[in-house]
């Protein structure tokens, strides 16, 4: 229990930090090594809540010393699978932080962590503590570890063995996650955490879409769904396949029908224009079609300027959100445009005309080769006249969508030919029939040199 | 007809004839109309969300405090109301405190919205109707506004409307206050929860157009620091000091500084609400604010006698009467400058600067009256150029000298009738004791927990300057008093909202703590710090205005870091924001207005009821209001209420004479509707207030983190929420709090560090059954957890319904 150990556990001091001069001990970090590994492992190959250190301890390290370290965790239980690993891992950064006195940052083989003084003036003095404390944690958010045994090392050789094992996992994790997509799994999950906030939104998490904060993908639906079935993420089975491009799943609609009660039946995961996935409010990127070029352009919430559309972020995702279902407007996470089936149906990059600079920047590596330059930025396009110009001169795919619909402009254009100053109302009225008291007949009157001064006009009903 | 709109322009066909359009009556109200948005509710009357405090009231009912016993409104009286006794005009003794409250939430609302209407005519003047309203990043740019009467202004000149609505209520409200009117006291309570929304309206009015036309910060996370303390006052230039809360007129001092080179020889300073809106004038675009702020209404007293200041001017609200008479006493010549304060000063609007400056500066006239602002601007610089060397040079000062320090010191009786005036009851004779014995330590701890009312003074019967004691024995440390304030950001952007939605999803952001208000603290200003930090430790969004954000500026950490310099300003996890002024609460229910809006889409034009309905179930915020002592703190405070978001108030707030309490143990008061179905759905008692009052900061801690507790919480947000809880109860009270068991619904809302142990304690205390195994419970919890349940107070918004 949480009152044996000498420190208080709590998400409060998660934004703790232990500067130079509070610090008793500095571990891995930049100007040392150490890594942090999760791995699953068979329930007979561990010994639930075993510790093992190799190399010196917290007590026998020199106050404001350096050392490396590798903290690798083995869990094991019936749910436990080598899928959830680097969800689990990723814990680790958070518990520890949890742990007053105790400072974790980054993660995988960038961790740097300090402890402080002042915490171990208050009985800390042995890693067996802070591991303990941390699998404790593991356990009680995880219950699907039925079993975990941590080992930390804290000398240079042993670290460096291990090290290069550890660098694999997590190539063979990124590349297994790279290379998993919508067609190689038989469940999504759904999200309903922000129904909270967004009554009515719910999230399809797929291998190939990120949920639209951007916090959750499929591996952490995955492992939520094993902790708590029920809860507010869970599995959708995918059912039938129905449009592979733009992403349309049986499974999928029937839940999209179920949860919004009826208001819509379908969704196509990866389609801007035809049945999209609903929004919430957080998503991080808003898209928007750009009729003028029959382009798609988005823009991120950082993003202080307006859109070639002359709107800012502000107003666009103000069109677009409450679990509705709004053509036009589609809300994402940024790690969307990373997916393979980005708006795949709609065109996928081609259909991209503008992004924001840095969103452009963030995302610069995903963007397929052959598009990259023709994407415009503010920099290069910030109305609608020098957007059109600049796709043009970089011939842009999207000019094949043109050449119809440039026949039919030049005939919109005589049609608004030589627009006038005219005030809106009455256009056409001259000399105006003034309404009258009575009858239907009225009064003309003839102005000229006139100058109509109105204070108020009311509108009212008419009865 | 909706395609007419305001402005002038020409017809074609028509031969030089132009015409003007001034306003058109019923255009937003129509144009919103057309668009097929509009609310129920668009500019609701006294009885038009009537049921909707009516169902606040059933659960959070009234309890009162009179301050008096008695009645003395009409020449009937005075009547005892004591004993259930009835008022010649048939009045209980609940009913009248409900009257009091009212009037007291009105005359607030009032002070706000006669600010409003000054500066908007004043503005609308000066940039015309047609000045467009721009307030940063939104999609909703007047969120009260937009919510209560279902106008969506675009330019200042539509904000008129929304005034003429505001006064039209405070006249009706007011009207009701008459001996002989309402007889019940729930109404007078609704009538309260009205003034106290229509307050809301008023100070968004004022502080939309403020910032749109004076280039103050528009939703600015990164607003520039001000320097503030009476310690950062240079007191060797000239210092001009401004005191109230409507900065129009000082912004002409501002600006005639900068045109005749004047601003780095005259020190500006103000005190109040104005002292934060010149640190945001023309601050749009960054800078360093040149203004510096001195404090809080209690540090008005203490600095007119300190002698500094070289000439007042005055403008409007929580400005001491006696500004006049304490100024004249040290020769310090005081300008009026708003009709709302007018010391029976000659009214020298008309007259020549030059004349008004002679008489003033020869001592011949103690003040003047000048309503007319482009005077006012060369009158007062050149005014302080003049006077400030005299002065200086005589070095005038109510603060007593050494030696008359030990006779004053020496000269108290102990008889401790100062002690019984004053507010807070400060030891004020034992540190004369101490004082006497050479050890001001007592004085220097009493200078910042006094609030310079000088009532001490009134009833000392030697006669003893007891504040000028207190301010001579504290010089050491006023000359430390050296803080930072982030200059008043104005409203929370709408993609601020959207990123934080993530973290408040996720419970990563347990809650949003707003402190506001005035300066009657009831143990000085460390409280507020305190309070802040650990909020803000904890992930807490902490959002701060008028001198709530003054008086945090004022300590450090190790580092010599104020909180505005240790925290960033963006509406996220753990950072602190200063929405400005008084004026600029008006943004903080306005967020939540936002929330419903930006995650939700409710349509929030003229629909107060519904968004009130959603934050109340939703949004997880809380206020604070530390050292409330104005009857603006009661309106702003009620206006929160009315939206759903509940209302701490210290210990001094019990002279509001009411509080509105839940009954936690009364289920029936905890059960709404699941709008998917319209079937009841228990609610958890959290809050169980909507405002009340505590008595020392201790307490507030865990009540801050319990109040953020809302019906929707999914389990990681229930998890934090509960973990502060539990947490701070035990950190501050010593004790598990009493009824943490209540907000569990399963396993997954328990702390996590603490899961087995409070497992063990819901097992053997409360008789759930727990599996052991799997860690689960499997029976005891009074609610369940659903994330896609939609509570709702209003039947007519459920399915089924």
């Amino acid at each position: 229990m949480a009152d044996e150990f000498p420190f208080e556990i709590s998400p409060m001091f998660e934004g703790e930090r232990v500067r130079k001069d509070g610090m008793y001990v500095e571990l891995a970090g930049p100007k040392s090594k150490g890594f942090e590994l999760v791995k699953s492992v068979e329930m007979d190959e561990i010994e639930d809540g075993k510790f093992t250190l190799i190399g010196p301890d917290l007590s026998e390290m020199e106050e404001g010393s350096r050392h490396p370290i590798a903290m690798i965790y083995r869990i094991a239980g019936e749910l436990v699978e080598q899928d959830l690993e680097a969800i689990v891992e990723r814990r680790n950064h958070d518990f520890q932080n949890y742990i007053q006195g105790v400072m974790h940052l980054n993660q995988r083989y960038d961790i740097w962590i300090r402890v402080s003084k002042d915490a171990m003036k208050k009985g800390l003095n042995s890693f067996e503590q802070i591991a303990k404390a941390t699998m404790m944690l593991f356990k009680n958010e995880l219950p699907f570890i039925e079993k975990i045994e941590a080992t930390y090392i804290t000398d240079l050789a042993g670290v460096e063995k291990e090290l290069d094992g550890a660098i694999a996992t997590y190539t063979a994790r990124d590349e297994r996650t790279r290379d998993l997509h919508d067609e190689d799994v038989d469940v999504f999950y759904g999200c309903t955490l922000c129904q909270s906030f967004a009554p009515t939104n719910v999230c399809v998490v797929t291998p190939d879409r990120i949920s639209l904060c951007g916090a959750i993908n499929w591996f952490d639906g995955r492992a939520a769904a094993k902790v708590d079935p029920e809860g507010p993420q869970f599995a959708i089975e995918k059912g039938e396949v129905i449009d592979a491009e733009g992403g349309e799943y049986s499974g999928v609609n029937a839940l999209a029908k179920s949860l919004s009660n009826g208001e819509y039946d379908r969704i196509k995961l990866h389609s801007f224009f035809e049945y999209p996935h609903t929004s919430c409010g957080c998503f991080e990127v808003v898209g928007f079609y750009i009729p003028e070029v029959d382009g798609i352009g988005w823009v991120d919430r950082d993003f202080m300027g307006t859109a070639p559309n002359g709107l800012p972020f502000s107003t666009m995702a103000g069109q677009t959100g409450g679990g509705k279902q709004i053509v036009g407007f589609l809300g994402i996470g940024i790690n969307y445009f990373r997916s393979p089936k980005f708006i795949e149906v709609d065109g996928g990059w081609d259909r991209v005309v503008w992004m924001p600079k840095l969103l452009k920047d963030k995302v610069l590596a995903d963007i397929p080769k052959d598009i990259v330059d023709k994407v415009a930025t503010e920099e290069d396009a910030s109305d609608l006249e020098s957007l059109k110009a600049f796709l043009k001169e970089k011939n842009h795919p999207i000019l094949e969508r043109w050449v119809e619909e440039e026949e039919d402009e030049a005939v919109e254009e005589t049609a608004t030919a030589a627009p006038t100053m005219q005030m809106p109302m009455m256009a056409a009225g001259a000399p105006m029939a003034m309404p009258a008291g009575s009858g239907g007949s009225g009064v003309k009157i003839i102005l000229k040199n006139a100058k109509v001064s109105i204070d108020r006009v009311i509108i009212k009903k008419s009865e | 007809m909706s395609k007419i709109s305001t402005g002038s322009f020409s017809i074609e066909e028509l031969e030089n004839v132009q015409i003007t359009i001034g306003s058109i009556v019923g255009a937003i109200e129509k144009k919103a109309e057309d668009e097929g948005e509009m609310g129920p509710t668009p500019k609701p009357g006294i009885s038009g969300l009537r049921d909707w405090d009516h169902k606040l009231l059933n659960r959070y009912e009234p309890v009162y405090t009179p301050m008096c016993d008695q009645c003395c409104y009409c020449t009937f009286g005075t009547c005892d109301l004591t004993g259930n006794k009835e008022g010649a005009c048939g009045i209980d003794m609940k009913t009248h405190q409900a009257r009091e409250f009212l009037l007291r939430v009105i005359t607030g609302a009032a002070a706000h919205a006669g600010h409003g209407r000054h500066l908007l005519h004043h503005l609308i003047e000066t940039h015309g109707a047609d000045h467009p309203i721009d307030v940063g990043p939104t999609n909703i740019k007047a969120p009260v506004i937009q919510t209560v009467t279902g106008i969506k202004p675009e330019t200042i000149g539509d904000l008129e409307p929304v005034l003429d609505y505001v006064e039209e209520q405070l006249t009706q409200l007011l009207a009701t206050i008459h001996a002989g009117q309402e007889g019940a006291a729930i109404d007078f309570e609704s009538k309260a929860m009205h003034g106290g929304m229509i307050d809301h309206v008023g100070m968004e009015v004022s502080d939309i157009a403020q910032i749109s036309c004076l280039g103050m910060p528009k939703a600015d996370s990164e607003a520039p620091l001000a320097e503030i303390g009476m310690g950062s006052i240079d007191s060797t230039k000239p210092v001009l000091l401004c005191i109230g809360h409507n900065v129009a007129g000082v912004t002409y001092i501002m600006d005639y500084m900068e045109e005749h080179d004047l601003t780095d020889k005259i020190e500006l300073a103000g005190l109040c609400c104005t002292a934060i809106d010149m640190t945001r004038y023309q601050m749009d675009n960054g800078g360093t604010p040149t203004a510096k702020i001195v404090g809080s209404l209690a540090k008005e007293l203490k600095y007119i006698r300190s002698g500094i200041p070289d000439v007042i001017v005055v403008d409007e609200q929580c400005v001491r009467a006696d500004v006049l008479q304490e100024a004249q006493a040290l020769s310090i010549p005081v300008i009026c400058t708003n009709e709302k304060i007018m010391y029976g000063l000659p009214n020298r609007t008309k007259d020549d600067v030059d004349d008004i400056l002679n008489d003033l500066a020869s001592g011949k006239e103690a003040g003047a009256l000048v309503l007319e602002f482009e005077k006012l601007g060369e009158l007062a610089p050149r005014l302080v150029m003049e006077v400030a060397p005299i002065r200086k040079e005589k070095g005038i000062t109510a603060l007593p000298t050494d030696e008359e320090f030990k006779e004053l010191t020496n000269k108290c009786v102990h008889c401790l009738v100062c002690e019984m005036a004053c507010p807070m009851n400060l030891p004020i004779s034992d540190a004369m004791t101490a004082a006497a014995d050479g050890d001001l330590t007592p004085f220097e701890i009493l200078h910042d927990k006094c609030i310079a009312c000088g009532r001490c003074e009134q009833e000392c019967p030697k006669d003893i300057d007891i504040l000028n004691v207190i301010e001579k024995a504290s010089q050491k440390v006023i000359r430390e008093e050296k803080g930072m304030m982030r200059a008043g950001r104005g409203q929370v952007s709408d993609p601020e909202i959207r990123e934080e939605g993530v973290n408040l999803v996720l419970g990563t952001t347990p809650g949003i703590v707003a402190m506001v208000g005035c300066s009657n603290y009831p143990d000085g200003t460390k409280d507020l710090y305190d309070i802040a930090k650990e909020m803000l430790k904890r992930s807490y969004i902490v959002v701060v205005s008028g001198c709530t954000a003054m008086d945090l500026g004022m300590y450090k950490n190790e580092e010599g870091k104020t909180l505005y310099e240790e925290f960033s300003g963006s509406f996220l996890k753990g950072n602190l924001l200063n929405v400005g002024s008084c004026v600029s609460n008006s943004h903080i229910t306005a967020t939540t207005i936002k929330v419903a809006a930006i995650f939700a889409q409710r349509n929030v034009t003229g629909n107060f009821e519904e968004i009130a309905d959603y934050v109340t179930n939703r949004v997880g915020a809380v206020g604070i209001a530390w050292g409330a002592y104005s009857q603006k703190a009661a309106s702003i405070g009620t206006g929160c209420t009315r939206l759903g978001v509940p209302v701490i108030l210290g210990p001094h707030g019990s002279k509001y004479r009411r509080a509105l309490i839940g009954k936690p143990y009364d289920s029936d008061k905890w059960s709404v509707y699941d709008a998917r179905n319209g079937e009841e759905l228990a609610i958890p008692a959290a809050p169980d207030y909507l405002i009340t009052t505590v008595d020392n900061a201790e307490e507030i801690m865990p009540m801050l983190a319990k109040s953020c507790i809302r019906p929707t919480d999914n389990n990681m947000g229930r998890m934090i929420k509960l973990t502060h809880y539990i947490e701070l109860s035990k950190k501050y009270l010593g004790i598990m709090p009493d009824d943490w068991h209540t907000f569990v619904r399963t396993e997954t809302d328990l702390p996590l560090a603490k899961r087995e142990e409070l497992l063990k304690i819901l097992e053997t205390e409360h008789g759930w059954e727990i599996d052991w195994k799997k860690k689960k419970i499997l029976s005891g919890p009074t609610m369940k957890f659903d994330v896609s349940a939609q509570p709702t107070n209003l039947k007519r918004l459920c399915k089924e319904a």
